[in-house]
């Protein structure tokens, strides 16, 4: 019996954790969504609006949101490689979209996604 | 059996095309058998009365495939292969009654073409193409059926590089629902003939004495399967068990991920952030990435295993080669298309998945006639001996006894390895 008893528990943890690991999303999911029905709805926008500062955007809105990377890399490439310096680049982005935190930050945290623009550019 | 029971004469008519099919799925050392009963007396699952494989043997020796396929013991085992490599003659009691498995899949899931295709290595591309050609007929109606309901492509607002570009929600839930059904209703009906089968046998050979009911009985089955509590019992190959854990809680993570991701969102009790799309370390996302590497290791370890230890484990036939294998590229191609999804690699990604999703689709609609069917099987018949009192604790005089019978087995082994 001596040697049956550790083996037993042994097998014991090797079902409970699966089941706890498989079996946690679920409860973690419901608990916090219940939670949340009591608390007041949340009344912000997943993305903040721009501020008005200009008439419309650099390219229409369905390019921006799909395409803005690509964007941002052609003015890369076009200042580093060709040295041209046009009038759009990230800091006149900030001037509409004030928050990072609000806008860019938002969808990329939302995807995993994360971007090295801002290690060097200084976005507010 | 009971004692006073008539014992009239049989006569046994060999179906030689049954013998010749067990041959080819693994059973060759099927005839080297004599009758010691050394594999009945090892067997840690065997009741004490009527105990199996020997039994099983006989009858798959002299042909006699209509009481095999009406047997549930040949499903109460897990082919730990303890028998097997106690053997005195190497007649591999495990691989025989993994082979009338087999058959039993191929005799009660319909249609049996489908499960003769399964069991041809021939029938491969077959297998794979005609998901491929469906998946690729259900894309070019994509478009079409779009138009004519005024569904737009794009109404997932919240992802920026989504899959649903090219393989919409409603097309994938449409397909797989689809099949989904037609499978659970070849495994239904399957069953329900398997256990039809198995009464009208006890009922002939007037042992049929319902012990438990119906529903305490799939109770207790589901908790044996949970934890595994029979196949644990394996000496000879232990690696099984961890291999088919992984593989097991796996699936089990990742079927339920999938049920989650299809419904909530439409479920208004559930918040945005745990309804798709996930964030990386979003728990449903660690859940499937968990999953997929279970999965993943599991398969790895049923391979390394079928190739070092095949003295133990079995060597494997075609029919569980073929399933390990298209389990193995689901979870590989599933995390192919992942990566490729975050490397942002736009035609590769949509690559990855559909031949991700024409193996998952293989795996799903050859289920009833695959070794996966075991899932419908096994468990039919471990309700039927839970229910017929047919399991070692039923059949004990005292659950003590079997301690006794188990320490008798253990020193045969010692003395077996210490020769």
């Amino acid at each position: 019996m001596s040697q049956t008893l550790p083996r037993s528990n042994r097998r014991a943890l090797l079902i409970a954790v699966p089941i706890m690991i498989v079996l946690f999303p679920l409860g973690y999911s419901l608990v916090s969504s219940l939670v949340a029905q009591g608390a007041p709805a949340d009344s912000e926008v997943f993305l903040e609006r721009p501020v008005a500062e200009h008439e419309a955007c650099v390219r229409e809105t369905a390019y921006m949101r799909y395409h803005h990377w690509e964007l941002l890399k052609q003015i890369r490439e076009d200042v580093v490689r060709y040295g041209i310096r046009g009038d759009v680049g990230l800091k006149k982005c900030s001037e509409c979209h004030a928050s990072r935190e609000r806008f860019c930050d938002r969808c990329h945290d939302a995807v995993s996604l994360f971007p090295d623009c801002f290690d060097c550019h200084y976005y507010p | 059996m009971g004692v006073d029971r008539p014992n009239p004469a049989v006569r046994i008519e060999p179906d030689l095309k049954f013998i010749r099919a067990l041959n080819v799925q693994g059973a060759d050392t099927l005839k080297k058998c004599f009758q010691c009963g050394t594999c009945s007396a090892t067997c840690a699952l065997s009741p004490d009365s009527d105990p199996f494989p020997r039994k099983e043997i006989v009858w798959a020796v002299w042909g006699m495939k209509d009481r095999l396929l009406r047997d549930p013991d040949v499903w109460l085992c897990y082919q730990c292969n303890d028998c097997s490599t106690r053997c005195p003659r190497g007649a591999r009691p495990g691989n025989v009654l993994n082979a009338v498995r087999q058959e039993c899949v191929h005799h009660y899931s319909k249609p049996s073409f489908l499960g003769r295709w399964v069991s041809q290595p021939a029938c491969v591309p077959l297998l794979l193409g005609l998901p491929a050609a469906l998946l690729t007929l259900a894309l070019l109606a994509k478009d079409p059926i779009e138009n004519a309901l005024g569904i737009s492509a794009g109404a997932e607002e919240r992802i920026v590089f989504a899959y649903s570009s090219v393989f919409p929600h409603w097309l994938l839930n449409a397909f797989f629902g689809f099949f989904t059904f037609l499978v659970v209703v070849v495994l239904i009906t399957g069953m329900a003939r398997f256990w039809r089968a198995m009464k009208a046998e006890a009922v002939e050979n007037g042992n049929f004495t319902p012990r438990k009911p119906l529903l305490p009985s799939i109770g207790a089955t589901l908790k044996k399967i949970i934890t595994h509590r029979d196949f644990a019992e394996c000496e000879a190959s232990r690696s099984r068990l961890l291999s088919h854990l992984c593989v097991f809680f796996g699936f089990a993570g990742l079927s339920l991920v999938a049920i989650w991701v299809i419904t909530a969102r439409y479920n208004p009790l559930i918040q945005d952030d745990f309804a798709y799309p996930f964030g990386f370390w979003n728990p449903w996302k660690i859940l499937a990435n968990l999953g997929g590497g279970a999965v993943v290791a599991g398969c790895l370890l049923m391979i390394w295993d079928r190739l070092k230890n095949s003295d133990d484990v079995g060597p494997g036939s075609y029919f569980d080669w073929s399933l390990i294998s298209a389990i193995l590229v689901v979870a590989i191609t599933g995390f192919a298309t992942e990566i490729l999804h975050y490397q942002r690699l736009e035609p590769h990604r949509h690559i990855a998945y559909f031949v991700h999703l024409v193996f998952v689709f293989s795996v799903l609609i050859y289920l009833p006639y695959s070794k996966l069917a075991h899932l419908a099987y096994r468990t039919t018949a471990m309700v039927f001996a839970e229910h017929t009192g047919r399991t070692r604790e039923a059949t004990s005089p005292a659950g003590k006894m079997y301690g006794v019978k188990q320490e008798g087995v253990n020193d045969v082994a010692n003395t077996a390895a210490e020769q």
